[in-house]
């Protein structure tokens, strides 16, 4: 079996060599077969990768434990879908999954759009098997999740944190975003190397970027919900350099859906649009660097491995290809058109994605410092939460607002009083809802209060944008079927603002007290009485449990437990929180045991209340909602598709 | 009238505030924390964070005034124990001797007094190989 799934990886490597030379030279002599010959190469890389796969998938499930791989990330205890889920918990399998994503991605987009943009597929093929073979030659060479051993009796397991529903879907989703990321780099890069660069590559690739950016969002809210649910601290988000590198390729692409706008409907930002689809693509490769190399000390990743001097080459090599590529194409990236009016949406689009590229570079410094000081100074420095947290407040909150003006604001030019006329309406409504928060006693808080009384501005202009639309079509549906990309795009953009609710009240008006129990005392805090009834241990397969049994009075009443697990194999702790969920007041009522002394009968309680955080996993599904509306297909766009390509293909 | 767009005038004016407020921030309030190894501590005090492996002996409690001990050295081992007392929430379930770990504290007369414990994030943790 091992031997099928290393012949099958020799095989892919084979294959996307092939399809990266000799795409190259059919490109270069515009030799039609042997392009048809490289393409059909990397359809094959695409299955002979599957069968790597699939081998790596069934040692898996068998518990094949003469798979060093298999022996290292599961053991006979594991359930057929966790003992699956291993395929993406350690780094050969990683590394397996991102080939397997990349060659099906890469096979699919090319073939789709074979016929309609042959002149850009002809060089997108050997830009998509470069990048393959990078990743079939790390697998082939490097990192092979095929390695034997004699089998042992059992593995060594997966630890009991991963073993949640959230760390199935979490990884997968992450990889299907990082690697969507990368056809529309290779269209961006197919379109400067066969001079093609009119907007055909962003049409041909705009469903592509929307869905890897849903995946990598959508994929962070799940990490971002195991860790409160499941690691315990009470948060959701740590600002760690594995999660940031996550996050910064998600802004990157952010900007360039909003910007890529620009150059379809004014032929603007063209060398704008270059840069941030290298830089999103680039993001992603050095997150998977960041994750694997151990380069910076974060709580993901400690250990050097020896793929992240091979990871670094990559990055490098690719970026100065993206960056040469660029240059030489400069004068084929001049603008159609000029901004007319620093007061237009062309601008606003311009000022969001000065945002939102400042927080994604502010970002990487943040991960980048540690190494930098080391280089300079010699001496490791890292910086903490309080620069991210200021960052996010500097960028994100004038982000949000121009996410209600952006909208509103006429195409080409407009003048502060046609603009004021326009946002009287959303502008009552703000300054209304500012005066209740401030009454309620969010005032407490000023960014708290801020992001609140902007997120009330950025949906009443949704609502109004959406009333007038209605008005004049006479349905909802209609006028979102009509134009399913601008009004995906609200209900985005309304998650986004059911996210920044979320964020704001879970940190902003949070409230924690920890105090040590014991039976029949008490700890209050927000409303709610928490009393220690009872400290229990009792075992249950696989696991002992200890439990502080928790009554609890006041805006919700009933019992809670929490504790920690310890599992027999793997022989490892857990802790386990109680989480209650307040829906009618929207809060979490977090609660936190540990120390528990079963002899004294006491135990630390950690109680935290938290408002509105469970709007940022509301947030998660109505941004899968708002994307897939966006990304459905629209018989009336492809019809004006076929339309405007028709010229290009004659 | 000059037809020139101000395209480039915005972009240039966004990337000089942002810098600016980059620059305010790392000027006024951007604190940075030294991350050192044990053996990179000779000539350091104050408040730092150290990265290293946890050494026995384990003892007392976290809560306690005592506070809960114990040593760190280099993951690779060359160097000597630094001893550290940590005060606060228990620290992660997954601190235990072996474990690789990042210690935040105030370190003077070569005594950590630590007030952050943090452990690998067990979303990559592998374990050891069955024997």
């Amino acid at each position: 079996m091992a031997d099928l799934g290393r012949a099958a990886l020799v095989v892919s490597l084979g294959l996307l060599v092939y399809a990266l030379v000799g795409g190259s030279i059919a490109a270069v002599a515009n030799r039609r077969r042997l392009a048809v010959s490289a393409r059909n190469a990397l359809f094959c890389a695409f299955g002979s990768t599957a069968i790597a796969a699939t081998v790596l998938a069934v040692a898996l499930v068998r518990h094949d434990f003469s798979f060093a791989y298999v022996a290292a990330h599961t053991n006979r205890t594991l359930s057929t879908p966790y003992a699956l889920s291993a395929f993406w918990g350690g780094q050969e399998g990683s590394l397996l999954l991102w080939l397997l994503v990349l060659t099906g991605y890469g096979a699919f987009a090319v073939a789709l759009n074979r016929t309609l943009l042959r002149d850009l597929t002809v060089w997108v093929v050997p830009v998509l098997a470069g990048i393959g073979t990078f990743f079939a030659f790390v697998l082939v060479a490097v990192a092979s999740p095929f390695d034997t051993q004699t089998a042992p009796l059992d593995g060594a397991g997966l630890t009991p944190s991963l073993q949640n529903p959230y760390m199935v879907a979490h990884p997968p989703m992450l990889y299907l975003g990082y690697v969507g990321l990368a056809i529309p780099f290779a269209f961006a890069a197919g379109a400067m190397l066969s001079g093609r660069t009119d907007e055909r590559w962003i049409v041909a690739t705009r469903r592509w970027t929307l869905a890897a950016w849903m995946f990598l969002g959508f994929g962070q809210l799940l990490g971002a919900h195991w860790a409160y649910v499941e690691v315990g601290w009470g948060g959701y988000y740590a600002w760690d350099p594995v999660e940031n590198a996550a996050l910064m390729p998600w802004l990157a692409a952010t900007a360039f859906l909003h910007s890529v706008m620009i150059q379809e409907r004014k032929g603007m930002l063209k060398v704008w649009n270059m840069v941030l689809v290298a830089l999103a693509f680039e993001l992603s490769v050095f997150g998977t660097f960041l994750t694997r190399s151990g380069v910076v000390n974060s709580i993901h990743s400690f250990a050097k491995s020896p793929i992240g001097s091979w990871f670094l080459a990559f990055v490098v090599i690719s970026s100065l290809f993206s960056l040469a590529l660029i240059l030489w194409r400069l004068p084929l990236l001049k603008a159609r058109t000029k901004l007319e009016s620093a007061l237009s949406r062309e601008a606003a689009f311009l000022y969001n994605n000065l945002l939102l590229v400042a927080l994604c570079l502010t970002i990487l410094w943040g991960v980048l410092f540690p190494i930098l000081t080391q280089l300079v100074k010699g001496e490791t420095r890292t910086i903490g939460r309080p620069y991210y947290d200021f960052f996010l407040r500097a960028f994100g909150l004038p982000l949000l607002l121009l996410m209600g003006i952006g909208p509103l604001i006429a195409w080409r030019k407009t003048s502060f009083r046609t603009l004021a006329k326009t946002l009287a309406w959303p502008g009552a409504v703000t300054i209304a809802c500012g005066i209740a928060l401030v009454a309620f006693g969010a005032g407490s808080s000023h960014p708290g209060l801020i992001a609140y009384t902007f997120s009330a501005f950025v949906l009443s202009t949704i609502v109004l944008e959406l009333v007038r639309g209605t008005r004049a079509t006479g349905s909802l549906v209609a006028l979102v079927s009509r134009n399913r990309r601008r009004y995906g795009g609200y209900v985005v953009h309304a998650a986004i603002v059911l996210l920044a609710i979320g964020i704001a009240g879970s940190s902003a008006y949070s409230s924690s007290t920890t105090r040590k129990l014991s039976p029949g005392q008490s700890v209050t805090l927000s409303g709610y009485t928490l009393t220690l009834q009872d400290v229990v241990r009792r075992q249950v397969p696989n696991a002992t449990e200890t439990r502080a049994i928790l009554g609890v009075k006041g805006r919700w009443n009933g019992t809670i437990s929490s504790g920690d697990n310890q599992y027999v194999n793997p022989p490892e702790p857990s802790r386990e929180v109680a989480v209650k969920t307040n829906w009618l007041r929207a809060e979490d009522l977090y609660v936190i045991a540990d120390s528990v002394n079963l002899k004294a009968k006491t135990v630390y309680v950690k109680v935290l209340v938290k408002p509105l955080v469970n709007l940022i996993w509301v947030a998660g599904f109505v941004f899968v909602l708002g994307s897939l509306i966006a990304l459905w297909p629209d018989a009336r766009e492809q019809r004006r598709l076929v339309t405007r390509l028709a010229p290009a293909r004659a | 009238m000059s037809t020139r767009s101000p395209a480039r005038l915005i972009v240039a004016l966004g990337v000089a505030a942002v810098l600016a407020v980059f620059l305010l921030y790392t000027a006024v309030a951007g604190h940075s924390t030294p991350t050192l190894t044990p053996s990179q501590l000779a000539n350091h005090s104050g408040q730092l964070a150290i990265v290293g492996v946890v050494v026995a002996p384990l003892r007392g409690d976290s809560h306690s005034a005592a506070g809960l001990r114990f040593g760190l050295k280099n993951i690779d081992g060359k160097s000597g124990v630094v001893p550290v007392v940590y005060h606060g929430e228990n620290p992660p379930p997954l601190f235990k001797v072996g474990r690789n770990v990042v210690v935040s504290g105030s370190y003077a007369h070569h005594r950590l007094a630590a007030d952050n414990v943090v452990t690998k994030c067990p979303s990559k943790y592998t374990a050891t190989k069955p024997s």
